[in-house]
């Protein structure tokens, strides 16, 4: 079969697999086997096959687009400038995307709404690796939501009267969420154009705040679901004003047409102001020009020769950049970007497997896929706020990362300054080494997150001060944790071979490194926030798992009661620890990777590095980081940097030479800082929280007092005018009708004594009126007679 | 005495009559004894039969042609058999209240007073 | 000195007789002397109607009066007769009214009996009208069945007309006689309410012993 046609069929039904067990588990749920447990097993099933169609249409791509092997591409890279560049062009255009519609929902004018498809090696690399780690959390699963097959006793809320709360199990519903997650995610990957990114986008910020409110009698859990939900409106709020841009300007949603504007072919795929938003800043003078010209016709046609003019001049520009941050900044409130990156460590509240997919793997690399996706559209400015957004991040979280206690505050600080990276690595040019990042992350962070649940299974606990000494209760958790810990921290042998994040984080930093070299001042601030970063990065994750698994039990209880987990926990764990050791390498004897893979799709025009003929900033081409000279410096960087993170948290958690309370009370201040997380809670409690309630308490009162004032009296004249019409009512008609029913009353009583019962007058009054009757006849008797004749 | 010698005519009849009627009223308006009303009824009604036969005899009276005839007669026969059906159900009523109140006193029987 | 009359003295005396009897039921306070005043008061009002000519009627008077009527009055009488019942006085205001009201009507009706002329005086030959012709029996039975002996002689058509006899009447009066003493049976049953029950045996609300079914 053909490939354009076996594609979008393939990823289809992987991505409409889970949609149907959603649906199933919605009407059948609880039903399904005991308590609901075939729900389990529906879930898992779809998302199951939903990885093996993945996986079958990966390697029918590979098999029409075979990657180059590393001979060529070492030939290809020697040979740079402008010839380069047009040889390189060619493969490029035989590496089209697989796009199209599968149905169109509406059309209105130009614009058509359509569900439609964009398969290209990134779109199929996401699908394996979301279904793939999707598929590991299903398994993981049912062993920790095994308590929710039964009657649940929740030992952090206490109810009203002061017992625990117990309720039934929400096994079924878990699934059913994850079921919907999982379609969401995947439509979201797949998707043609933006409208339809969009609803996904939203879609999988429902399930990301249903699964954070899984628990939702706890009030903390309920409240981080509301946090996540609220500060990705932020976020959607910039990224609708995008969208608007875009479509008001540019008349179409979909990928290839938005891309094809933005970086047209006859421009050699250089990022010009396409002439819709051209057009749209100069709409004065275009209506100069049509109010001056004769004819339609010619009106078109002096607009078509002033446009190159107003392109040089600048107009449009403008709505370039805003198009680029509106997009960016949806992506900032889902990746949990500073300053919208609060959401993300509260929403650990949520189960642990769903801390492991959503908040760490998939939804919220959603952001940085989106930016990737994107990536034509970003003029340099743009980009330069994506590097340095991501720099402060990763920064600030790294920082944060240390002094959390709870470990999955560790795990999602950790996942905030990983984000960070990767969009600083998309911002100077590293499109390639971010979204790498992005899959190996995905998979080493998933593996840290199902460790840290495992633990938790064992421990009832999140407070590593309570843990340590696990490591031989349960050896398998703890060293593929450690795997995880190596594999986040870049481990490896320097230049030649290392674990998957080793791979990745290197290519960051050199194409960070080769950006230092053509900017200067932007380069040297990010290139050492983001080496210090990753030497902070294996600080905390080595204190992370020295305090959890090495030296001895902190707490005897929590120690004697640790178990390892069960089998349906272990396996997903083992399979992510592989995929977290492998994911960076080549298949054997060829060029093969998961990074050359998602080489095949780099959007055209960037091959060259953006922003080269601009003042702004140059992002290099990613090809010359790989240049030996940089490539060797800065292997050597990151692992000088990644070993001092490690050797001090070896020296203060692992042999305890030095008491890191001595260091807390040195740097008190600091400590306290980074305890309260930069402040970054309070901050927005003052300035916007405050603020809003301080100006929703003044409409109250402007409504209480203005407008409530005003229906009050309104209410209170038409009460007047009322009880007026009633006292007229109750006095001329009432009083008419009651004083005629009282008199009758009355009359009745008088003549109620009359009526004695007694027989006897009865009979005397008969006769008296007789008689009475008699004497008046007889006395005018003559009368009558007269009248009568 | 005149009348031992002289004939009596109509009105001396209508005198016995009214006399008759207005004892039987007296009586009715004064007993308080169920049983005496009914026989002041029945002397009211034999006042009244005794008009209809002295206006059905035709001797009686000076102008002839104008007397009832049979038709008195009928008509008194008919109050007759009328005073026999009223006095059985006037009976039953009394011996009824007498069964529910042990006592034939009229002054008792107040019940539908207003 | 004239005859006399003989018609006059008899219609005297039973005049004395039923009127004084009359008064007598009216002031009377003992009831059973009441039943037996009105006795003798309907007899001797019979006597008058014997002599006014209506012999039948007077019959009738004496059988169902005195033999019917009255003799279902003193049943009355015996069965509720009793003790303290037997004199009920009245008041004598109530005397007093009654018999201001008694003497009104009395007055009024004996002007009116003494209004007209005519009937002071019977006609001029009182020896052809009394004694003749008494047989009532009769012409009563043929008119109750339909036909008017007594008038075969009116010449005057319309007044012919209004002659049918008293079948119509006869019948419903009959019928009416019925209803009114299978009525009277009726109401006179012995059914007395349960809260003047002293001892309850076979009261309203009673269990029987042996339960429901008879």
């Amino acid at each position: 079969m053909d490939l354009t046609t076996a594609l979008p069929v393939l990823l289809a039904t992987a991505w409409l697999l889970p949609l149907g067990s959603f649906a199933l588990i919605v009407l059948f749920g609880p039903w399904m086997g005991r308590r609901g447990v075939g729900a389990g097993y529906l879930a898992t099933g779809a998302i199951v096959v939903s990885f093996v169609l993945s996986l079958i249409a990966l390697l029918g791509w590979l098999s029409h687009h075979p990657i180059a092997d590393a001979g060529h591409h070492a030939a290809e890279t020697v040979e740079h400038g402008h010839e380069a560049a047009a040889s390189h062009a060619a493969p490029a255009e035989a590496l089209k995307p697989v796009a199209g519609d599968w149905y169109a929902l509406g059309r209105f004018g130009s614009l058509a709404i359509t569900i439609g498809y964009y398969i290209d090696s990134l779109t199929l690399v996401m699908f394996t690796m979301v279904t793939l780690v999707a598929s590991c959390i299903h398994f993981y699963s049912f062993g920790y939501m095994h308590e929710e097959l039964g009657i649940v006793t929740d030992p952090l809320v206490r109810k009203a009267n002061g017992r625990l709360l117990k309720r039934k199990g929400r096994f079924h519903r878990f699934y059913q969420y994850l079921s919907l997650f999982c379609f969401s995610m995947l439509g979201l990957v797949i998707s043609g154009n933006v409208a339809m990114v969009f609803i996904f986008w939203e879609l999988v910020g429902i399930c990301s705040y249903l699964l954070i409110g899984f628990y939702i009698e706890r009030k903390s859990a309920s409240n981080a679901a509301n946090k996540a939900f609220i500060v990705n409106r932020v976020g959607d709020f910039g990224m609708l004003i995008g969208l608007m841009v875009l479509w008001s300007t540019l008349g179409t949603f979909s990928f290839g047409g938005i891309f094809e504007q933005v970086r047209p072919a006859d421009a050699g795929h250089e990022l010009i102001v396409p002439d819709g938003m051209v057009h749209a800043a100069a709409a004065d003078e275009i209506e100069q020009i049509t109010l001056t010209a004769a004819t339609p016709e010619e009106a078109n046609q002096a607009i078509e020769t002033a446009t190159p003019g107003w392109r040089n001049a600048g107009y449009g520009q403008w709505l370039l950049i805003i198009a680029g941050l509106g997009i960016f900044c949806g992506c900032v409130g889902k990746s949990a970007q500073f300053p919208l990156h609060v959401w993300l460590p509260d929403a650990m509240e949520g189960p642990t497997p769903v801390s492991a997919l959503i908040h760490a793997a998939t939804m919220v690399a959603a952001g940085v896929y989106l930016v990737g996706r994107f990536y034509p559209v970003f003029t340099p400015e743009v980009l330069l706020v994506i590097a340095y957004v991501g720099c402060i991040t990763l920064f600030m979280a790294a920082t944060i990362a240390i002094t959390a206690t709870d470990i999955k505050r560790v795990l999602a600080y950790s996942t905030v300054s990983q984000l960070g990276y990767m969009m600083l690595s998309l911002g100077v040019g590293g499109w390639l080494a971010g979204l790498f990042h992005l899959i190996t992350h995905a998979f080493f962070k998933s593996l840290l997150f199902l460790g840290s649940g495992s633990v938790i299974h064992a421990c009832h606990t999140n407070e590593m001060p309570e843990m340590g000494g696990l490591r031989k209760k349960m050896p398998w958790t703890a060293y593929t944790m450690l795997t995880g810990c190596l594999a986040i921290s870049g481990a490896g042998i320097p230049l030649l071979w290392g674990l998957s994040g080793f791979h990745s984080k290197d290519s960051i930093l050199a194409q960070l490194f080769s950006f230092r070299i053509q900017n200067s001042v932007h380069g040297n601030i990010l290139f050492w926030a983001a080496a210090g970063g990753a030497a902070i990065t294996a600080c905390y994750m080595f204190r992370l798992w020295y305090l959890t698994f090495a030296g001895k039990p902190r707490n005897e209880h929590v120690a004697q009661h640790a178990h390892e987990s069960p089998a349906a926990m272990v396996a997903p764990l083992v399979i992510l620890a592989v995929m977290a050791a492998i994911a960076g390498w080549k298949v054997p004897f060829t060029n093969v990777g998961v990074d050359t893979l998602i080489g095949q799709s780099r959007p055209v025009g960037t091959e060259l590095g953006v922003g080269a003929n601009t003042a702004v900033a140059v992002m290099p081409a990613e090809r010359l980081s790989h240049e030996k000279p940089i490539h060797n410096t800065v292997s050597w960087i990151a692992f000088f940097t990644a070993l001092a993170g490690f050797l001090v948290a070896t020296v203060f958690y692992g042999v305890r030479r030095l008491d890191p309370d001595d260091v807390r009370k040195t740097f008190g201040p600091v400590y306290t800082f980074l305890c309260r997380k930069w402040y970054f809670d309070e901050l927005y409690q003052l300035i916007f929280i405050r603020p809003v309630m301080v100006i929703s308490r003044a409409v109250a009162a402007i409504d209480k007092h203005g407008l409530d004032w005003l229906a009050d009296n309104s209410a209170r004249f038409v009460k007047w005018i009322s009880r007026l019409d009633e006292w007229i009512d109750r006095l001329l008609v009432d009083g008419l009708v009651n004083q005629i029913a009282r008199q009758t009353h009355r009359l009745g009583l008088a003549l109620r004594a009359v009526q004695t019962g007694n027989i006897r007058q009865y009979v005397m009054a008969i006769a008296f009126c007789t008689v009475t009757l008699f004497v008046v006849i007889t006395l005018y008797w003559s009368y009558i007679m007269a009248a009568g004749s | 005495m005149n009348l031992l010698f002289e004939p009596v005519g109509l009105a001396h009849y209508l005198v016995v009559g009214a006399i008759l009627f207005v004892t039987g009223v007296v009586c009715m308006a004064t007993k308080r004894n169920a049983v005496g009303i009914l026989m002041g009824i029945e002397l009211v009604l034999n006042g009244a039969n005794m008009n209809f036969i002295a206006f059905a005899t035709p001797g009686l009276r000076a102008d002839e042609g104008l007397s009832l005839g049979l038709d008195g007669h009928m008509v008194a026969l008919f109050v007759i058999v009328l005073a026999a059906a009223e006095a059985a159900v006037g009976l039953a009523i009394v011996l009824s209240f007498y069964y529910n109140h042990l006592t034939v006193d009229v002054d008792e029987a107040e019940e539908l007073k207003g | 000195m004239e005859a006399i009359n003989w018609h006059s003295c008899f219609f005297l005396l039973f005049a004395i007789l039923s009127c004084g009897f009359a008064v007598a039921v009216a002031v009377s306070d003992n009831i059973v002397r009441m039943a037996v005043y009105l006795i003798a008061s309907l007899a001797a009002v019979s006597g008058l109607f014997f002599l006014a000519g209506a012999d039948f009627v007077g019959a009738m008077q004496l059988m169902i009066y005195v033999g019917g009527t009255l003799v279902l009055l003193a049943f009355g009488v015996m069965l509720t007769a009793r003790g303290p019942l037997v004199k009920i006085a009245t008041g004598g205001g109530q005397w007093v009214l009654g018999a201001m009201l008694g003497g009104g009507l009395l007055v009024i009706l004996l002007q009116a009996a003494f209004s007209v002329e005519a009937w002071q005086r019977p006609e001029v030959t009182p020896e052809v009208a009394q004694g003749e012709d008494l047989a009532t029996a009769a012409p009563l039975g043929m008119g109750m069945m339909g036909i008017r002996v007594d008038q075969l002689d009116e010449t005057d058509t319309v007044k012919r007309g209004g002659m049918s006899g008293y079948l119509l009447p006869f019948e419903i009066v009959s019928v009416h006689l019925l209803v009114a003493l299978i009525g009277a049976a009726y109401l006179a049953r012995a059914r007395r309410p349960a809260h003047l029950v002293q001892s309850g045996d076979g009261g309203k609300g009673d269990r029987r012993p042996e339960g429901g079914d008879r």
